[in-house]
């Protein structure tokens, strides 16, 4: 088997919960040696998170088991000095440090960048609390919930006319993954100039760097972008209609006049595809109540995939709504080999998520 | 200019609108020297899709444009014509990464695949980012955010029971394509440098987005459970106050008596049927109405520092302009004010972490073909007559 990307690599990982331990996660695909702590005392609590089918026990916990893939787990009590030594001396044989606590926490133990870097100078160290290492509400106490909802999203997530909404869990992962993304930048400079450094992350930040359109529409008109449902800016139409079936659904989005044109023949060109006010994208949008309820009516006689086969056939975007249980199935994850089956005691087998991308050199 | 993380990695940027521009966008504000080549006359369509000042359309006054372009320098090419083929021929001996968002057959009928480009840089990295990845039966299907949304399981559970399955209002898909674009470059960069071998990474913006939410297929694999769209799923949710809205979290136990000393309701945590979160989650109705009533008449800020007093995990939840007038944003120097010869000083959001050695730059997005000459005539040794004739000729 070829190394991987980032073969050679030991990371230190004290992250707890779920963002942090995605950022890892993902150094571990990438080939990094991945030693995850956690103590006796006090356990990662994600492992009590997430527990099905039975809450009890440390080893059901799916968030969990999927966020520490292909890692090294040890319990070491950081509040013992001989926890703190032994730490220590994995700090002078590791390369990174990765923590999620909030930012007093590695103070409290002695355990700051500043501390570490006598130990080992090329070191990176990655903090990565909700709201960041400094300013008035470093210490305020946030999870991915929080995190996402401060970013701005929710307030232009929604029903039209209806309460802002969230996913809840979304924050975490994505700050993982920006988490990833800094501690290979860190490791490029490393590499050139031989130093290392502290990256001081916060999740907020990282997340509110998704709003660019909203925050620029704001910026240059005082506008706020309405909760719109499914529904696109401008484009038309765009949205997810019922399905044959109980509670299926498709999602349907045109781009251009063209593909409405190739939407209009696939669906048999009745009379209502030829009328002026959807002439046009501009009219489409205007009429876009009226367009959905005809394009429910011709989507409510079809099974979801036999939509997505005509309309992609005819170079329309539109996918079936998948619940979890039908993504297992699809057939392009399958197609790609998306889900390994991996076997872990406790659990047993079961397919696990993999990495979203193909190395042609390092699989 | 300071030392900057990527300085001196250089990468050629064949990618449009908002998944390969996102990337390649981190690249460039890390120090990355990003040449995006655009089509003549035209450019990325993403300088028409606005927000534009006072809804004016300038193809250099784009606000998503502007965001997602910082750093990063424009040349104008025809990629539809021979001459437009032979100069990213000649430009890829002189780059570290190639990144396209193109649909999978695009490159290669460019004759530009990987194993062309590899034979003139054999170190060379390429980062191919489309809907579904260059295999599969899906692979020439067409996407765009409100797709992948629908094939990753995620959009199935977000809103109301009886009503339509709901996606988030920002592109997420795409950014989260884009992030990951990003890492899989700088990590096969690292592995061009500790071993010579360059190579050809592809990446699917359904897969990427799927491992937003990880562990519900592994949810449904452990017991055959599928959650249904519910609105909100208790314990977390956004509730509305006096001039604004409110979220909160209760994870654990303790988070929910913490919850009651808030409210001023102790009696609450005796209560029975609020034991377990099972029970809770049963009773989301009768609680949610609980802490709508009590939020009543009072301030986001007000309830959120008293919260969090109480070391509760609940916040507000602002809309853009209470994001932009943060105070802890403020204190940490988030935004960023930039400044461009067409779009004038605007706001933008900054760095997404911060490193202590080698700080974050801002920088503005290119006028169309801007670096063409430098590009060019520096680079590749064309005159200024030379340019004047490819751009007669439609090539730049």
């Amino acid at each position: 088997m070829a190394d991987l990307p980032l073969q050679g690599i030991r990371v230190v990982d004290t992250c707890i919960y779920w963002a942090g331990p995605m950022a890892t996660a993902l150094l571990a695909d990438l080939g990094a040696e991945v030693i995850k702590i956690e103590s006796i005392q006090r356990i990662d609590y994600l492992r009590l998170l997430g527990g099905w089918p039975t809450p009890d026990g440390y080893e059901w916990s799916s968030v969990f088991n999927g966020a520490n893939r292909n890692k090294f787990g040890i319990t070491l009590n950081l509040n013992d000095q001989r926890g703190k030594d032994i730490f220590k001396d994995l700090v002078r044989v590791g390369d990174i440090v990765t923590e999620n606590f909030s930012p007093r926490v590695m103070e409290n133990w002695g355990l700051t960048y500043d501390a570490l870097k006598e130990i080992n100078p090329r070191l990176i160290m990655l903090s990565m609390p909700g709201f960041g290492t400094t300013g008035p509400l470093r210490n305020y106490v946030t999870f991915g919930p929080n995190v996402e909802m401060v970013s701005g999203m929710p307030t232009i997530s929604g029903y039209p006319g209806g309460e802002p909404m969230m996913t809840g869990y979304m924050a975490d992962p994505a700050a993982g993954l920006m988490g990833a993304v800094a501690v290979m930048t860190a490791l490029q400079y490393r590499r050139r100039t031989g130093k290392g450094q502290h990256i001081d992350l916060s999740q907020m930040e990282a997340i509110t760097t998704f709003m660019g359109g909203p925050i620029m529409d704001y910026v240059m008109n005082e506008r706020f972008q309405p909760r719109r449902g499914n529904r696109h800016p401008f484009l038309a139409p765009h949205g997810v209609y019922r399905c044959k079936g109980d509670d299926e659904w498709v999602t349907i989005t045109i781009s251009s006049d063209d593909e409405w044109s190739a939407f209009c023949a696939a669906v048999g060109s009745p009379d209502w595809t030829r009328e002026a006010r959807f002439s046009d994208n501009q009219s489409r949008h205007e009429n876009h109540d009226a367009l959905d309820m005809l394009i429910g009516q011709w989507t409510s006689q079809y099974d979801r995939r036999e939509i997505m086969g005509i309309l992609q056939q005819a170079g329309v975007a539109a996918s079936p709504v998948l619940s979890y249980g039908d993504v297992l199935d699809d057939p392009q994850l399958q197609h790609r080999g998306f889900f390994q089956t991996v076997t872990r005691p406790v659990t047993g087998t079961h397919p696990y998520p993999g990495f979203p991308a193909k190395f042609s050199e390092t699989p | 200019m300071s030392e900057r993380p990527l300085s001196g990695t250089r990468v050629l940027d064949l990618s449009n609108q908002i998944s390969g521009p996102y990337c390649t966008k981190m690249l460039a504000d890390f120090g990355a020297e990003v040449i995006k080549i655009e089509r003549p006359g035209i450019g990325d369509p993403a300088r028409m899709t606005g927000p534009f000042r006072d809804d004016n359309p300038d193809p250099e006054g784009g606000g998503l444009f502007l965001y997602l372009n910082t750093n990063k320098k424009s040349i104008t090419l025809d990629l539809e014509s021979t001459a437009g083929i032979n100069i990213v021929k000649e430009l890829i001996p002189q780059v570290d990464a190639v990144i396209e968002n193109f649909s999978p057959r695009v490159m290669s009928g460019l004759g530009l695949d990987y194993a062309t480009l590899k034979k003139l840089n054999p170190g060379l990295v390429m980062t191919s980012i489309s809907p579904f990845g260059q295999t599969g039966p899906y692979r020439d299907y067409s996407a765009t955010d409100l797709t992948i949304w629908g094939l990753s399981g995620i959009l199935y559970e977000l809103g109301e029971a009886d009503r339509e399955p709901l996606k988030m209002g920002a592109n997420v898909s795409e950014y989260v394509a884009g992030l990951y674009g990003c890492l899989v470059t700088l990590a096969a960069l690292y592995h061009r440098d500790e071993t010579g071998t360059g190579q050809h990474i592809d990446l699917s913006s359904l897969e990427a987005f799927h491992t937003m939410q990880p562990s519900m297929t592994l949810v449904f694999s452990y017991a055959g459970f599928i959650r249904k769209r519910s609105g909100i799923h208790f314990p977390w949710g956004i509730l509305p106050c006096e001039d604004g809205y409110i979220g909160f979290y209760l994870p654990t136990q303790s988070h929910w008596e913490l919850l009651c000393t808030l409210l001023e309701m102790p009696e609450l945590r005796d209560k029975p049927e609020y034991e377990t979160p099972m029970m809770r989650e049963e009773r989301r109705d009768e609680i949610t109405a609980l802490i709508v009533s009590w939020l009543r008449g009072k301030r986001m800020e007000a309830v959120f520092h008293a919260a969090q007093e109480l070391r509760l995990p609940l916040t507000i939840v602002p809309n853009v302009r209470q994001v932009l007038e943060l105070e802890q944003h403020k204190e940490r120097g988030f935004f960023a004010e930039i400044d461009h010869p067409v779009a004038g000083r605007l706001t933008y959001a900054g760095a997404p972490f911060k490193l202590a050695e080698t700080p974050w730059q801002a920088g503005r997005a290119p006028l169309l073909g801007e670096h063409n000459e430098e590009i060019y005539c520096q680079r590749l040794s064309r005159t200024n007559d030379d340019l004047s004739r490819m751009a007669e000729q439609g090539v730049i």
